[in-house]
């Protein structure tokens, strides 16, 4: 099956558009406003979500999905916040999981309002279905199981309270294949040559696949560089491969104040590559790094020890891209980024933007153990050289 | 007289929400939680409007519509449901519901749904 990264793209639009009518209805129920605040479709593997979701305590509905879309979707929210929305709904307290139950169906109800119209088919829900699970038991059935499933996810964040919904959404392949699948050429002709106007965009989903388990050990290599060069513990608590709204990446990063080192890369394919620590996680680490006390936390000499950090660290993620793909790649040098999270990965996002609105984004989260440090990785490749890289590899 | 309702939602927590907005101004003579109950419900008491619920247990609330109405082709149905989609909206029609209503709802709504159709 080829998979078209803007089909792709269109799926998640809708998504997107589904979710911020969840948003609003959510809204209306509970009087709370509520945003949409990313939506996006992963490629993982069930051991990548059983890692992403362990820990979680979460509370939620699921329903099956027939008709124009065969598949599950749920709404989740943190266990912990239960009380928090029983207390908006009215006559919530005394009803609990009767009332919980119903603000998932309509919630669902309006997210897939959009697919269905888009489809000019209708979507048949099951009865929704309660229920309290552990860390990946809140996806829905399936997404565990295999090599690696399409996982639609949308975070709903309420403005005045903490009160989180996600909402997964896991399409079979019947229906939803119809939709992604590449109606383009190949992106690369069999005798190696890009595609004419080196317009196309569609991948074979296996080398989706095995990207995203590239992705992961990208990830992983970076985190031995860091444990190499600072002597702390590390371990990757999230590797994932989401497909995304540029627009919508710095909003992901946030609005602490982040510092670390941002590169281009070149070669196929070419892109961006973040790595950001929030401020006080890149203080500790690059203090870690020095031998002797500074005076000023994030000053010259801890710029340069984390500008080397971050030059390790790329290696160590895009060489296992390179050899994997077949490609040379290689990256600039660290250009050293001290500034509200947004803002350090905006000028990357504004330059991709160029070329594409959605794009493919490796987000990995490393942890140190011995001090409180966590580093997020954001990778952005340019998709229509990723899609050749990748259609070459399914091809040897 | 007060019009009587019948409610059919198999969420709890929806069927005292309506009972809240409908009481005082009509009168609601029973409760279902699916659509079999609603089509047993409605030959028991014979109200004057169901308000129906489509995604429901054992019989969905188009299904059970459609019972009603080949029973009883003067009944008045309004569905109340979570999806706006177009396409269930059509079948709810085609069912012979004589409006419909999409949950989240207000008070102002679920009046001016029912003054239309009754």
């Amino acid at each position: 099956m080829r998979v078209d990264v803007r089909a792709l793209g269109a799926c998640n639009r809708l998504a997107e558009r589904g979710a911020k009518q969840a948003a609003g209805a959510l809204s209306d129920l509970t009087g709370t406003d509520l945003a949409v605040e990313v939506t996006g479709a992963s490629v993982a593997s069930g051991e990548d979500l059983a890692e992403s979701f362990a820990g979680r305590e979460s509370i939620g509905v699921s329903v099956g999905l027939r008709g124009g879309l065969d598949g599950e979707a749920v709404l989740a929210f943190d266990a912990v916040n239960a009380d928090a929305l029983l207390s908006l709904l009215p006559g919530g307290q005394s009803m609990g999981r009767s009332a919980v139950t119903e603000v998932g169906n309509i919630a669902l109800g309006g997210f897939l309002d959009g697919w269905a119209n888009y489809l000019g088919k209708a979507i048949d829900m099951s009865p929704p279905r309660y229920f309290e699970a552990d860390g990946a038991a809140v996806l829905p059935d399936g997404a565990l199981a295999g090599d690696g499933v399409f996982l639609f996810e949308s975070r709903l964040d309420a403005t005045t309270t903490d009160l989180d919904f996600s909402i997964y959404m896991l399409p079979d392949s019947g229906p939803f294949r119809d939709l992604i699948v590449g109606k383009t050429a190949p992106a690369v002709t069999a005798g190696g040559e890009a595609d004419g106007g080196t317009t196309s965009t569609a991948v074979p989903y296996e080398s989706l696949s095995t990207f995203s388990s590239l992705a992961k050990r990208g990830s992983a290599n970076a985190a031995d560089n860091i444990a190499m060069m600072t002597g702390l513990e590390t371990s990757v608590d999230v590797s994932r491969l989401r497909f995304v709204p540029l627009a919508d990446v710095p909003a992901e990063v946030g609005t602490e104040p982040h510092a670390g080192t941002v590169f281009e890369l070149q070669g196929e394919p070419s892109g961006y590559l973040a790595i950001l620590f929030e401020e006080s996680s890149a203080a500790a680490v690059a203090d870690a790094m020095l031998p002797m006390e500074t005076d000023e936390p994030l000053g010259d000499m801890a710029e340069n020890a984390l500008c080397e950090l971050g030059n390790v660290m790329t290696s160590g993620f895009i060489d296992g891209w390179a050899n994997v793909l077949g490609t040379t790649i290689t990256h600039s040098p660290p250009e050293f980024v001290h500034d509200i999270g947004a803002s350090t990965i905006s000028p990357l996002v504004a330059k991709l933007s160029e070329r594409q609105d959605y794009g493919f984004v490796i987000d990995t989260a490393i942890q140190t153990e011995g001090i409180q440090a966590r580093c997020d990785v954001y990778a952005l490749p340019d998709e229509r050289e990723l899609a050749r890289a990748l259609d070459r590899l399914s091809e040897s | 007289m007060a019009t009587r309702v019948l409610i059919a939602d198999d969420s709890e927590f929806m069927r005292n929400l309506l009972r809240e907005i409908l009481e005082g101004e009509f009168e609601i003579v029973g409760e279902a939680e699916n659509g079999v109950e609603a089509v047993n419900m409605y030959e028991e008491h014979g109200p004057d409007l169901v308000m129906m619920d489509i995604v429901m247990p054992i019989r969905d609330g188009i299904e059970a519509t459609t019972e009603i109405l080949e029973e009883n082709p003067d009944a008045t149905v309004i569905m109340c449901t979570s999806v706006g989609q177009e396409e269930k909206m059509k079948a709810a029609i085609k069912a012979g519901a004589e409006g419909y209503i999409t949950k989240p709802f207000q008070k102002p709504n679920v009046l001016d749904a029912i003054g239309s159709a009754v």
